[in-house]
């Protein structure tokens, strides 16, 4: 029930432009609270434009889908594939990034505790989504 | 994966966008299923079934049996 409702809402097409939104006024405050309204100004304003970019863009499959409204399961099973997909380009630049640290002498700090962060959050995944299925 | 969605809805004059609506899938997607880029969840694939009166072996079949 919880779960069908959670899709409605992801699926709606206000969503993706309302999350831009609140992620644009938590920018804000992060920027305001150390010092640089400007810049947290700036964000709100570049967020706003894309959540109106997605509230207002045509019938293109991939921002429909992106948007949530056009998302069904063909587009979710790209959703997953891409989001593999960034989080292993993540994991590859860390991983690179770490050892040109260590090599140039420095503590690879804080490439390591997100290395290890990201390790761990792959191996619950595996133990949850294993028990789950 | 070998189906013929495409020849029963050509058969039954249905446009891509009218089985998408009924199978509440993107047009795309019943695209991506005629020209088998996309292999349908097992809930999408009974659903086409049921909709055509197909059974589901009948719709969807294996390339090397």
């Amino acid at each position: 029930m919880t779960r069908i409702r959670s899709r409605a809402i992801t699926r709606s097409k206000w969503f993706m432009p309302l999350f831009c939104l609140a992620l644009g006024v938590v920018m804000l405050a992060a920027f305001w609270l150390g010092g640089q309204l400007g810049v947290g100004l700036f964000s709100l304003a570049a967020l706003a434009g894309f959540g109106l970019f997605f509230l207002l863009a045509g019938r293109s499959e991939t921002i429909r889908g992106l948007a949530g409204a056009g998302r069904d399961e063909r587009f979710a099973q790209i959703d997953l594939r891409a989001t593999a997909v960034s989080g292993l380009a993540l994991l590859v630049t860390l991983i690179v990034t770490w050892l040109v640290q260590i090599a140039e002498g420095h503590s690879g700090h804080p490439y390591d505790w997100l290395l290890a962060v990201g390790g761990l959050a792959y191996l619950l995944a595996v133990v949850f989504f294993r028990w789950l299925s | 994966m070998k189906n013929q969605v495409r020849t029963l809805r050509t058969q039954r004059n249905l446009a891509q966008g009218q089985l998408a609506e009924a199978m509440g899938v993107s047009r795309q997607t019943i695209n991506s299923i005629e020209k088998e880029r996309y292999t349908p969840s097992l809930p999408l694939a009974i659903a086409l079934a049921r909709y055509f009166g197909v059974p589901v072996e009948e719709m969807f079949g294996d390339e090397d049996s």
